[in-house]
Parts: structure tokens; sequence; C-alpha cells
């Protein structure tokens, strides 16, 4: 029939489900994972450790691309953790917030991107103050 | 030991968090409405403005960039206040937070050199973690830990924290410097009354006998001058304590006249009010409606009535109180008047729990108790007056002005600091994004021509 082929065909075959018949009583089968603790994870646990002094700041700018901040990107910043190098920190620089990698550059410690335009800026005799820690990066593909 | 946490232009101090370009420039935090000055940064102290001075009045100034005003951003000051209790919370055995800035907090078992210790280590981690300047001051009672706070306020010397023991020569040479209308629960007025008997300072407030002060006073301020001499006898009464009544009130951004706005305006506030009263579980017996003319215009007819509306049975249905506040109203509108703020207090409340059921007036309507938690559910969820009671929330002269209100940071994902991972790009992308909604503007602009263009031929 010439009908037929505009039908539409399911990708998945189709099953019928049973259909319920009678009032017999039934009830199903106890989980045998009732005795572990339910406990789904939750992303906050990984990401804040420190609630209290966690903020969540947005990414502006293409420099960090390198150490996989992009535009738009959401940080997770903790100001309780005390900076180390290799550290990716939130910075103020001449009333201006930075994202920036704490790094050696020929032996002293310098604000560091990975864009070649943007060279590293020293911290010895500038007013940088330190804002955050970086704990993590959130890169949403889906938005 | 007791100490109290008191953060340094608490407002201004939120606002600098988050946009460092503030910090070192003369900074005004306005009230809601964007009315007058409530909060200032010491810069705008510097320039002899007062507290309280109409926004209007600093227009110029803040045109010509001579100084920033903004708007109050409560979503904001509240969740910092939220995570300076948390913090405190985590160091010390006990807290108290007092107002919104000020925390008591309690140190039991540690030595005098411990106290100070702590207090420097939580003066530096509040800086350090929050980004919130502090300072600390340390006492045996509470009174005396106002006054100490105070000293380490004004004095730079003590480097945020001070100390007082309240029984050596330090305390007593302090004491002798402050006056008594600086102390703790002595207003101006109380402050003129003991002028007459000569007590003119703290420490002669503190020598005062007690009997005397009794009769001529009150026992509260006999219980000062005890707190005075480092004897506690004040106990703070815990903020989450159900309070006596709940008063929800604003000002009109513009004033009106017109009946439907007013009662608009007060459905909103008997809707928070009721909201108030169901989260400490209690009762009203009794709501209260005023409305306030603007006193300052002497040019207008003034007029500050008020009408209290029993309820049948004590009662926390949104839909009880609604119907109460619009007879209250009914009963107190005269159209010839221009309103400037509007209220709703609810009072007598009850616990709910406990309260004695009338026999001759069983609840009335059926309670719901379901339907109001529902409703409360969801508007805490989803945002205040997501749900309402039969209203339209269409703009309306009387909601709030909030012109120059910086982002909500630390509450709305969609207002996050915006940070630069160089030099000038936030500024950039800021610039971007304006020409973006130039072109938009442009584009419609030419569509609507165009359209108006053809309506003729049309």
């Amino acid at each position: 029939m010439p009908g037929q082929s505009s039908h539409f065909t399911p990708a998945l075959p189709l099953t019928s489900q049973p259909q319920p018949c009678g009032r017999a009583g039934f009830s199903g089968f106890p989980s045998p994972a009732q005795d572990y603790e339910p406990c789904t994870l939750d992303l906050n646990t990984r990401l804040v450790k420190n609630p209290t002094e966690t903020f969540y700041v947005s990414a502006t700018g293409d420099s960090m691309e390198g150490w996989g901040i992009f535009e738009g990107d959401l940080l997770v910043v903790d100001r309780s953790i005390e900076p180390q190098l290799g550290h990716i920190l939130v910075a103020m620089l001449e009333g201006e917030a930075l994202i920036k990698r704490y790094a050696l550059y020929r032996g002293t410690p310098h604000l560091c991107s990975t864009h070649p335009n943007y060279p590293p800026l020293p911290l010895e005799g500038s007013d940088c103050q330190l804002w955050g820690v970086v704990r993590a990066v959130v890169h949403e593909y889906l938005r | 030991m007791i100490g109290l946490v008191d953060a340094n232009n608490f407002y201004v101090s939120c606002e600098r968090v988050f946009q460092p370009k503030l910090e070192g420039r003369p900074v005004g935090v306005m009230s809601n409405n964007d009315g007058c000055i409530i909060a200032r940064s010491a810069e705008l102290k510097a320039l002899d403005i007062p507290m309280g001075t109409p926004a209007f009045k600093l227009e110029g100034m803040r045109q010509r960039g001579e100084i920033h005003l903004l708007s109050s951003n409560y979503e904001l000051y509240g969740d910092m206040s939220t995570r300076l209790a948390q913090l405190l919370r985590d160091a010390c055995p006990a807290v108290a937070p007092y107002s919104i800035d000020e925390m008591f907090v309690y140190l039991e078992g540690l030595t005098t050199e411990q106290c100070e210790a702590l207090g420097r280590e939580l003066r530096q981690r509040i800086r350090r973690h929050l980004g919130l300047p502090v300072c600390v001051g340390l006492a045996p009672t509470h009174t005396l830990a106002k006054l100490a706070n105070h000293l380490a306020k004004q004095h730079p010397h003590y480097q945020g924290v001070c100390l007082l023991n309240g029984q050596d020569h330090t305390t007593e040479a302090l004491l002798k410097r402050i006056p008594v209308a600086s102390v703790w629960g002595v207003g101006r007025r109380l402050a003129e009354r003991l002028a007459i008997g000569n007590v003119n300072t703290a420490w002669d407030l503190r020598q005062s006998d007690d009997k005397p002060l009794r009769k001529r006073f009150s026992v509260v301020l006999a219980r000062t001058a005890l707190e005075l001499r480092g004897t506690p006898c004040m106990e703070m009464n815990a903020l989450d304590q159900p309070r006596q009544r709940i008063m929800t009130s604003r000002s009109f951004g513009q004033p009106t006249g017109v009946f439907a706005e007013v009662h608009n305006a007060l459905r909103r506030h008997a809707q928070r009010s009721a909201e108030k009263l169901r989260k400490q579980r209690s009762l009203a017996r009794a709501v209260m409606v005023f409305l306030n003319t603007n006193r300052h215009r002497r040019d207008q007819l003034q007029y500050f009535p008020q009408a209290l509306i029993p309820l049948p049975s004590p009662s926390d249905d949104t839909r009880v109180i609604l119907d109460a506040v619009r007879q209250g109203l009914e009963q107190i509108h005269r159209p010839r008047y221009q309103f400037m703020k509007a209220g709703v207090m609810l009072l007598d409340l009850v616990d709910a729990e406990q309260h004695q059921l009338s026999l001759l007036h069983p609840p009335t309507r059926d309670r719901h108790p379901f339907l109001m938690a529902t409703v409360d559910q969801i508007n805490q969820r989803m945002g205040q007056g997501t749900i309402s009671f039969g209203m339209t929330d269409a703009p309306a002269a009387w909601q709030l002005r909030c012109a120059h209100r910086s982002d909500r940071f630390t509450t709305r994902w969609d207002e996050l600091m915006k940070v630069g991972t160089h030099p000038g790009a936030v500024a950039a992308a800021e610039a971007k994004q304006k020409e973006k909604e130039k072109e938009k503007l442009k584009k419609q602009q030419a569509l609507t021509s165009t359209k108006r263009g053809t309506q003729p031929r049309a």
C-alpha cells in the first residue's frame, strides 16, 4: 500500500507493556542495597571545601586559555587557602581583579598568563593583593 | 570574656570586596528607595557628609565623579553577614549575632592573653578570608565589650583589637575619658538628665550608687553601671527568639494617594509579614495598618493615620490578614492626601502550638496549613513573590527605587564578579557589550522607522 511507507518506524523496537489485569496485590523485591547508606555524590563536597570562604566569579578574556580558563567560565575561588607557587590566583592589581598563575619567572615570583601579549607581572614592588585561590574551573558546554 | 566583633562601615566594606576600584574612594550607601545616606566610608566621613543626608543633595558630586553613591544591596550584605557569623562560629564556642554587622562571641575558659591573641587572629582571618575589615572589643561584660570596640575603632594604635579587663588602671583612665552618652543603652536624653546629677563620664556612672540609680532612673541603668564595674548582668536575647511584633513597611518610590496603589503596597507588606509570622511559628491576634504623608513637605496636607483590626481568632493565614488589612485601609484612607509610606504590623503574637482555642470563636475559616506552607516553600525556593495572593505585580509607583545597586555577587548566578585574565579585559568586554546593545537599539529604531514609513502607504 502506498500509505504504508509514511508510517513512523521507531528506532528501537517497542515491546508492548503487560497490561494489569485482576486486582491481586503484589510487592516488589527489597533492594539488596538497602543496608548501604545511600549517599549520592554531591559536586559541592568535591569543589567547595570551605563554603564560608568560597566565592564564585566569572572569567573574562583569553589569556589564561593555556591553563584551561576560557571566557565566561565559572571559577570556584577559595579565600581561605594560603597561596603556593603554581596556584592560580585572583589578585587585585591597581583596582582591578585579575586571574593569574602564581609562578617563578627568572627566579622571582611573578603573576603569569599563557598569552605572549601579556608578559609576567613581577610581584616585587607592586601593590598587588591576594583575593583568593582558584580551586576549580567549571566550563559548561551546554548552557 | 565577651568579645564584640563589629565590621567597619559594613555596607561599604561589602561593596568593596567585589569592587576593588572603590577602595580608598569616598563611598556612600543609600537607604531603601535611594532616599538618604545610611552608610559611609571613612573617606566620605572625611568630606563632612553626615549620616542621613538626602541623596539628591549629593547628586551633583556623584555626577562629577567626586563620590560614589550606591543603592542598598541587602542580598549581598545579608550573605556576607551570614558568612561572618559562620566564620566566627567555626572559631569560637558560642556566637550571638546582635545586628547585621555586630556579633558577640563568648570566650569562656581562656586567659586574657589567649583572648587577645584570638581576637587578633579573628580580625586577620576575617580580613583575609572574607575581605571585611573588623574591630574586636574584649571585656568581661557586654557593655564594656561595646566600649572596647568603640575604642578599637577610634584609636589606630590598638590595631583593631582592644581589651578592657574592667579592673586595672587603663580601664579607669579610659572610662574617665568616655562621655556617658557613648555608653551602650544611654541615649542623649538620659545623658542630659545624668549631667544634672554630675554624672558626665562612663567612670562617673560606674562609681554611682546603685540605689539612687534605680530610684531616679531605672533598673536598666543600674545594671549598666554594674556592667561597667565588670559584673555581667545582661543577657542577650537570642535573635531567633520569637519576636513580639512583626512589621513590614516601606516608603513609596513616589508619593501616591490612589487607593488601589496604597492597597497593593499594603497587600505586599501583609504577605511578607505573614510569611515572617509563620517562619517563627506564631499566630497574630491583631493587625495594624498605618500610613504616613511626607512630613518634610510643609506645603502638603499632613495625615498619619493608623487602624487596629483585631482578628476573630489568632491566625497566620495570609488571607485572613489580607482581609483585615483591607478593612483597616478602608477605615483610614482619605483621598486628598499624598502618602509617602505604608506599613503593616502584626501584634499580640502567640505561639502557634500553645495558644488557647477560643470556645466562642472557633477558627472561622478552615485553616489550610499545607496551602500556606506550600506557598512559603515555593517563594523561598523560587524567589520572593513567585506566588502571591490576588494581585498584579505591575511596576507600580510604590516599588523600590534602586538605580545604583551593584550586582548581587554572592546570591545570583548571572551577577557574579567578572575577573579579567589580563589588565583591561573586563573593561574591553563591557565596552563590547555596550556597543552590541547600541547596535541593537539602532537596528530596532531603524525597523520602527521603516515600519512607520510604510504605514501611510498601507
